[in-house]
């Protein structure tokens, strides 16, 4: 994490806009007028091309999740018993069937937009807890911060991955209680993480100018601890999406995530195990669904760091 | 440094401890092991069904607090990790099952440790230049590569090449072939059957190490310490690894100790997928029977991988780091 900035935030930049025009001599807009921090940053991002390239597939995959049932009559969860395993294009199924006659197109939709769901919903929890978290501890310190960091340090030794699997299974793959247990045990690394950046936050003018002037505890800590931290929270959430993903996937792969008729990438994925040979196109699409989708939050994640952090190199000659 | 080992020994064990404990009340309160003989015919009563669970200390109407201390203290006095719910010796599973498992995290974490740091000083001296963008590309996507998508791409990869050879090269199921005998011979059919799944371990587990050890190498290559040797006359191979990796691996090893459980996440995958009995199937295989001791006994290893991962990467900190002295 190269964020270590305070002022990286959306707020910081917002205060002092000669800086951030500063970043860009020579190349502010179009009669040297005041380039606002969001367009900076979006100027920023589209110079990766990488990151452009992901944002692009990402929306694409979105777009498919949610209109993509328009081009089937087929239902996930409906059975074609007239054709079972079938190729991609035979009897109207347009990426064929699965041993069961359910049509993979349709299933390919459902179970993107189930992994999406799961994904982005445990990420923006995780990164909220994580940074309320982090910030708190760091904006109190002493015992309470002591306390707070042993119970991270004790949640991380736990062997979550099993627990999330017995508790998942115990209430039959619903994937409401998967979002649930894989918020619990997924927020501790990022809050350490947080932590460590907030400590030197702690420390400067404007929070102890708020607390001095008797700001409460809970309001310095949203209003000025949380928004400097505002670029790492936000790439946070990028990158755990695509580890959320890759999470679910290994779960329901295994068989103690998401369950029948329910479908996800990764209960596709396991679909296509036992007929690799015989119908591989079971664990191509799948396959390349789940791959795109990590690839693409990986490659926004890292374009947003380097458009968001404002000493970066790799963004070219910002 | 004896002192230091020691202190951090008692430590981790104590972590171990607490994390095993935790599992055994966990395990217990979401697993059902009545589920096993529900299914029997003829049926049973639920009166029938606890009196062969009480044999195995898996009672659910005793008080789990006795039940709890009955299975430390059999631990505790006789290294006994109990039974399955059917009578099976968890002992007995797990010693089989370690040396299986453990040589495949153990050999697939040296490997992508040494292809990660390697590439990583490979691209870092080459930044920015085709090979850099070439490789980085490559490790971006192995990274976000699920490890089921990454096992099961390489059993096709397998079986299209043995196809294509007529014989079997390489075998994409099992940890030996059962009709081998004498020593050699295991040996060779051991270490077959394990290139395919250290190969798709390796593959999602390398990638962490490449691009953590490029972006710490760039941030010391144009150091004035690395700079003052080139110009004390070492050519500028010898700087970097002298100089530039000696302080940019410290970070790569700690590194290493918080990748263990996603290694063994990735082992649980990769062992479904090969058909190995090792730890890894032991992990989904008593999850799915309601195997209360074995869930707890498959925790207790995954901690002591952490353990030990953790302490050989203090032990590489201490050996490199020269501002960390222990005495």
């Amino acid at each position: 994490m190269a964020i270590n900035m305070p002022g990286a935030g959306p707020d910081a930049a917002e205060v002092r806009p000669d800086k951030a025009e500063a970043q860009e001599p020579g190349k502010t807009g179009p009669g040297g007028k005041r380039l606002s921090p969001t367009k900076l940053y979006m100027r920023r991002f589209a110079r990766n091309k990488a990151a452009l390239g992901g944002l692009v597939l990402f929306a694409l995959l979105v777009f498919f999740s949610v209109f993509g049932r328009y081009l089937t009559h087929w239902d996930y969860m409906e059975a074609d018993f007239t054709a079972l395993s079938v190729s991609p294009g035979v009897d109207g199924h347009l990426l064929g069937t699965n041993g069961a006659g359910n049509d993979v197109y349709a299933q390919l939709v459902h179970g993107l937009g189930r992994s999406l769901i799961i994904a982005v919903t445990v990420s923006l929890l995780t990164t909220a807890i994580a940074g309320l978290f982090g910030t708190t501890a760091a904006y109190f310190g002493g015992k309470v911060e002591r306390a707070m960091l042993g119970l991270v340090h004790f949640l991380l030794i736990l062997p979550s991955f099993l627990i999330i699997a017995l508790v998942g299974t115990h209430y039959r793959g619903e994937w409401q209680v998967l979002v649930v247990v894989l918020t619990l045990f997924g927020w501790m690394l990022t809050a350490r993480v947080i932590w460590s950046l907030a400590t030197s936050l702690r420390e400067r003018e404007y929070v102890m100018a708020a607390r001095f002037m008797g700001v409460s505890a809970m309001r310095t800590i949203v209003r000025h601890l949380v928004p400097n931290i505002g670029s790492l929270l936000i790439v946070t959430f990028t990158l755990g999406v695509a580890s959320t993903v890759q999470a679910e996937t290994a779960l329901s792969f295994i068989g103690f995530g998401v369950k029948q008729p329910d479908v996800s990438l990764g209960s596709m994925l396991a679909d296509g195990q036992n007929t690799l040979t015989t119908a591989p196109w079971l664990f191509y699409l799948p396959a390349a669904m789940v791959v795109l989708l990590t690839v693409a939050m990986a490659l926004i994640g890292d374009g947003l760091r380097d458009a968001l952090d404002p000493t970066s190199q790799s963004g070219g000659r910002a | 440094m004896l002192r230091y080992i020691a202190r951090k020994l008692v430590g981790w064990f104590l972590m171990i401890a607490i994390a095993t404990n935790l599992t055994y009340f966990l395990a217990n309160a979401f697993l059902k092991p009545a589920s096993n003989y529900t299914a029997l015919r003829p049926p049973r009563t639920p009166a029938q069904i606890n009196h062969s669970l009480a044999l195995y200390n898996l009672n659910p109407d005793k008080p789990i607090l006795d039940r709890w201390w009955h299975w430390m203290s059999q631990i505790v006095t006789h290294f006994d990790w109990g039974q399955s719910p059917t009578g099976g010796s968890v002992n007995d599973q797990v010693a089989y099952r370690i040396f299986v498992s453990g040589q495949l995290v153990l050999g697939s974490t040296v490997l992508s440790i040494v292809i990660g740091v390697g590439l990583g000083v490979y691209t870092a001296s080459r930044q920015y230049k085709a090979a850099d963008r070439v490789w980085q590309g490559l490790s971006v996507l192995s990274f976000n590569t699920p490890s089921a998508v990454a096992s099961l791409a390489v059993v096709l990869a397998a079986i299209a090449l043995n196809q294509a050879l007529g014989s079997t090269l390489l075998p994409v199921a099992g940890a030996q072939s059962p009709e081998v005998v004498g020593f050699w011979a295991v040996f060779g059919s051991r270490a077959t059957h394990a290139i395919l799944p250290t190969i798709s371990l390796t593959f999602i587990s390398y990638a962490a190490y490449h691009l953590l050890q490029r972006s710490l190498l760039l941030d010391h290559i144009n150091s004035d310490y690395v700079r003052t040797a080139r110009a004390k006359g070492l050519t500028r191979k010898q700087a970097i690894y002298r100089h530039g990796l000696r302080t940019s691996i410290i970070p790569v090893a700690t590194q290493v100790a918080f990748a263990m459980p996603a290694l063994f996440t990735g082992a649980v995958i990769t062992e479904t997928v090969f058909a190995w009995h090792g730890m890894g199937e032991y992990f989904t295989k008593t999850i799915s029977t309601n195997d209360v001791h074995g869930v707890v006994a498959v925790a207790a290893f995954g901690a002591l991988m952490t353990a030990i991962g953790a302490i050989l990467a203090d032990l590489v900190i201490v050996a490199l780091d020269p501002r960390i002295r222990v005495s």
